[in-house]
């Protein structure tokens, strides 16, 4: 395909006024990423209410290292996920910032999730032995989506049958909220009651170590987390891990559905596994973008930003800058260095990104050493992106 | 050209988010504290552990790691 008629400025100029990093502006986020970073690499989108938005790794490494000139209130998600109030910690600035992330980030440090490697191990052997050995199967809705939702169960002390309701929780506040907002304010709402009911009981039993009793005993500026900080903060624990971390292992077994060589290559040395990971977060990462607000005007690739303008940072887009990465739209499985920005950089880099990655590892591992062959199943090529069908034939392709 | 013989290893603790890259790439010399942060176990490494080294320097998205000739 050729591009030679989208340098020009009219068509570079709709590209950017139209620019979304939802919905169908997934289906072709790589091309248009590609003639941003080139011709528009700071530019304004009339979508969302309206946003500046920032392609290049090295501008997108900038304005993450300056929480002060872009912050994050009101909130780091565009459009919004249906709430007035901020997710704790993700859309507060300092000087409340850290001391609200510090009560979380001890549950996550490498020696945590070590911890949990064994009952992820559990989760996931125990999703491909109810999947079988069909000849075809949903990828997606028999490993990728249930993979994390159980793990989160276990460690937030959740009962499985719950995870339904969740799902359908976490699904209408991030891929509905583009198109029917009330629908995503309804299911917030209705997460808000469910977490609000889940601390209570948590205050009546002794709180433990798992996710809800540390912040049910945590302290900031010397007092107890308010029944509001509580919600907020479990809100964003709830809603950051699903489907996240399932659409990372979704895309990686699309990738690899697609791939024999790259497939077959870690079937057989499963410690690549953890390099490919990084490779997947970089190339087919769930979150493609987030916001900030300017809160003083400034300049940004000769663009002038005013304070209380939205800026969209798109790390899909950073990712794939051929001025950091060789080759960048390519997916290179033992790509190294691979220094991206999937889980975001600076102040409000992920805080369960060593679970997620975790979690894309042994899922992947045990994925593959149960199957070491399979492909896309005949019928419409499933997209690269979400969390929807993906049907693949395990075992070796018949004809 | 003289080979790297020994290397200082240092991370600026203002820079360090706790991605935890380095600590994978490379346990030998890093680890980290309560809350998930980078600290250098070993700031002094020989030819042995460069290449590990220098592979979590260059994977830090932070560019909080600097490996200096001792």
């Amino acid at each position: 395909m050729t591009r030679s008629d989208s340098g020009g400025g009219a068509d570079i100029r709709e590209l950017a006024r139209t620019f979304t990093h939802h919905d169908e502006g997934l289906d072709v986020a790589f091309d248009v990423y590609a003639e941003l970073r080139e011709h528009c690499p700071v530019g304004f989108s009339e979508e969302y209410g309206g946003f500046w938005f920032v392609t290049r790794f090295d501008d997108i490494h900038r304005i993450e290292q300056d929480p002060e000139t872009f912050a994050v209130a009101p909130g780091m998600l565009l459009p919004p996920m249906g709430r007035d109030r901020p997710g704790i910690p993700i859309d507060v600035d300092p000087p409340m910032h850290p001391k609200y992330r510090r009560i979380a980030l001890p549950a996550f440090t490498p020696r945590e999730i070590d911890s949990m490697e064994p009952m992820v191990r559990r989760v996931a052997s125990e999703l491909l032995d109810e999947m079988g050995d069909d000849h075809e199967a949903d990828a997606s809705k028999g490993f990728a989506v249930p993979l994390p939702m159980r793990v989160f169960c276990e460690l937030a002390g959740f009962p499985l049958e719950d995870s339904e309701r969740l799902e359908d929780w976490v699904n209408r506040i991030f891929y509905v909220r583009t198109h029917d907002y009330a629908d995503t304010e309804r299911a917030a709402a209705e997460t808000c009651a469910y977490l609000a009911e889940k601390f209570d009981a948590r205050r009546s039993d002794p709180p433990g170590d798992d996710l809800l009793g540390r912040l049910v005993r945590a302290e900031v500026d010397g007092r107890s987390l308010t029944d509001e900080e509580l919600v907020d903060y479990g809100f964003v624990l709830l809603t950051a891990g699903l489907d996240t971390t399932s659409w990372v292992i979704r895309s990686s077994l699309w990738h690899l559905a697609q791939h024999p060589e790259d497939r077959a290559a870690l079937a057989a040395s499963p410690e690549l596994v953890a390099t490919a990971v990084e490779e997947f977060l970089r190339c087919l990462s769930s979150v493609q973008a987030m916001a900030r607000t300017v809160t003083r005007d400034t300049e940004l690739d000769g663009r002038r930003l005013r304070k209380g303008d939205r800026v969209l940072i798109v790390f899909g887009a950073g990712n794939r800058d051929e001025a950091r990465f060789a080759d960048g739209d390519r997916v290179v499985v033992d790509r190294q260095p691979n220094p991206h920005m999937a889980f975001g950089v600076g102040i409000h880099r992920c805080l369960g990104s060593n679970l997620a990655r975790r979690e894309l590892r042994i899922g992947l591992e045990a994925f593959l050493a149960r199957h070491p062959e399979f492909s896309l199943a005949p019928g419409p090529a499933p997209p690269w992106h979400g969390i929807g069908p993906l049907p693949l034939i395990l075992g070796p392709a018949k004809r | 050209m003289e080979q790297e013989r020994e290397a200082q290893v240092r991370v600026d603790p203002a820079r360090c988010q706790g991605h935890n890259r380095c600590v994978a790439l490379c346990p030998e010399v890093f680890d980290t504290d309560d809350l998930g942060y980078a600290v250098v176990t070993k700031p002094v490494v020989g030819a042995d552990l460069m290449s590990e080294v220098r592979l979590a320097e260059e994977n830090c998205p932070e560019r909080a790691i600097t490996v200096t000739r001792a």
